[in-house]
């Protein structure tokens, strides 16, 4: 079953992440992102450049508009993902409990459809 | 590269063979398995040209052996240049006599045991098994199961990482493991079964042949163990499914429920051979959970019309399934029999039951919307499959019960429309 796991950012998050003790969470981060490599359930991940950088689009009777910053007004914000294939959606939940910005923000675990189906 | 299907076929009957003199010989799974794959994608490109050499068999333990060895002199160079490592003997790998016949069967067996042992998980188990004993490559499993290849490479050597770490041995297992062990094989058959069928048409069609696969497989076992009723069971219960294959979707992938499937289009053959082996099974081997949903494939595929359905003795079958099975799916199922036996009233109470054990479950939702459209009540009936199509992670699914719960919408009543015309418009809509 597969995932993407959405990692929120916030200015909490920002400031542990960039200040001190910065390092551990990165280390944190990069052993969990072994682990997954490791056991064959990463499927993928990017992180986001900053929502500063995000352009939201908007097409209206055939006129597009082009608005700086993200679509969702909210403090906090999408910082990038992470797509997992595991046996369980508890294991999705226990790897997003690990991702250090579940601590911080939030991380959000929403299975992902799938193309097949069985009648019913 | 075109590809050879027959080269291919044959290749794929030889990996277990293959692979399992190599690891008899010389121990060393891991290695025995990369180099067998290496020899492979080596007949892969020469026999198509070259043509299929004589002794196929011999052909592949040679270069695979020579792998072997080639590996075996680069680990020892790496090691000599490190440290100062004495010669070790020197390293023999020569291919040996023609294979002894007896041990083609027994080696794919033992294999089939190691690549499903409990210490692997259940992904590293199918992957494992679809390389090792199908003989597919990690890019075509990959490409399977919609992962990267990386990702497949990963659950593949983690599981061979395993086998190792774990010391699990090439033999068969002890005797009062061997009924245990067998069932997880044929779980991960099962597994590799239902991720095939339920892919639907388009982009799946990859993924699709691994139901050709996992027959493949349960045959090549069946022919190992023909006395064991759960195997037979297992095989029986995939071409009864598999028969009706053709008729499950429509062309544009949506899915067609089992009482408005075409049955012109079911596989006859198949329906014949799956319901000949169930029913040797039952005669004379102890029942097992896979005979039973064999059997009551049995009786769906052997009815000539979704009216003719013999529910009476469905329901009898679940209810014996449930009484060794234990899963809250079986009673969801008997609910649905007991619906059709004895009204669907009677089906909706034993669904109450299910509350707790599959709450929040979409195919308890859909049941419910099901029996309570059978029962009259579409108000209901429409929020229900509304609630299932939300649950549901399935695109076809999802789409199959959105167009449920649409039908069940107000119908518009003109002066002459009575509920009859409504449903048989549906049912047309359907079919289109």
């Amino acid at each position: 079953m597969k995932y993407v796991l959405l990692i929120y950012d916030n200015p909490e998050t920002r400031e542990a992440f960039f200040g001190e003790g910065g390092d551990e969470l990165m280390g944190e981060m990069d052993a969990l992102m072994k682990e997954l490599t490791e056991s064959g359930e990463l499927v993928g991940t990017e992180a986001l450049a900053d929502p500063y950088n995000t352009k939201t689009v908007r097409v209206r009777d055939g006129v597009p508009a082009i608005t700086d910053g993200p679509f969702a007004e909210a403090k906090e914000h999408l910082g990038g993902y992470l797509v997992v294939d595991c046996e369980s959606p508890e294991r999705a939940i226990e790897i997003a409990a690990r991702w250090p910005n579940a601590r911080f923000c939030a991380m959000e675990v929403r299975p992902i459809m799938d193309e097949a189906g069985t009648e019913m | 590269m075109k590809k050879n299907v027959r080269v291919e076929g044959l290749l794929r009957e030889m990996v277990p063979r293959v692979l399992g003199a190599l690891v008899r010989r010389h121990g060393r799974f891991d290695e025995c398995e990369d180099a067998v794959q290496e020899a492979l994608v080596a007949a892969a490109i020469q026999w198509p040209d070259q043509g299929v050499p004589e002794n196929p068999w011999g052909w592949l333990i040679t270069v695979a052996s020579r792998r072997l060895t080639d590996r075996a002199r680069s680990e020892v160079a790496r090691r000599r240049r490190e440290k100062a490592a004495p010669l070790p003997e020197e390293v023999s790998l020569a291919s040996g006599p023609d294979e002894e016949p007896a041990q083609k069967e027994d080696d794919m067996l033992t294999l089939l045991f190691m690549c499903c042992h409990p210490a692997l998980s259940a992904a590293s188990q199918v992957a494992l098994t679809l390389r090792a004993v199908g003989g597919l490559r990690t890019a075509e499993i990959a490409r399977a199961f919609l992962v990267p290849e990386a990702t497949m490479a990963q659950r593949i050597s983690r599981a061979k990482q395993s086998i190792k770490t774990s010391g699990i041995p090439f033999r068969m297992p002890p005797e009062e493991e061997r009924a245990d062990q067998l069932r997880a094989v044929l779980h991960v058959l099962y597994l590799i079964f239902n991720e095939g069928y339920t892919a639907t048409s388009g982009p799946d069609l990859e993924r699709a042949e691994l139901t050709g696969e996992a027959i493949r497989l349960a045959r090549t076992l069946h022919r190992s163990l023909p006395e064991d009723g759960e195997v037979t069971g297992l095989l029986a219960l995939m071409l009864l499914t598999d028969a009706r294959r053709p008729a499950r979707t429509r062309p544009d992938g949506a899915l067609v429920p089992l009482t408005e499937q075409d049955r012109n289009l079911w596989d006859r053959k198949s329906i014949r051979e799956g319901a000949e082996l169930v029913a040797d099974a039952l005669s004379r081997a102890p029942i097992g959970s896979y005979q039973l949903q064999a059997a009551i494939a049995a009786v769906h595929d052997e009815a000539a019309r979704a009216e003719d359905t013999d529910w009476p003795q469905i329901l009898t079958l679940y209810g014996i399934l449930e009484r060794i099975s234990d899963n809250p799916m079986v009673t969801l199922n008997r609910a649905v029999a007991l619906a059709m036996v004895r009204g669907p009233r009677t089906g909706l109470d034993l669904l109450e039951t299910l509350d707790g054990r599959l709450t929040g479950h979409h195919r308890l939702d859909a049941v419910r919307a099901h029996l309570l459209e059978l029962d009259g009540d579409h108000t209901a009936a429409r929020s229900g499959y509304q609630t299932a199509a939300r649950r549901t992670t399935s695109l076809p699914e999802r789409r199959y019960l959105e167009a449920q719960a649409a039908s069940l919408a107000e119908p518009w009543r003109g002066p002459d429309a009575s509920v009859e015309d409504h449903r048989g418009a549906r049912r047309e809509r359907r079919k289109t």
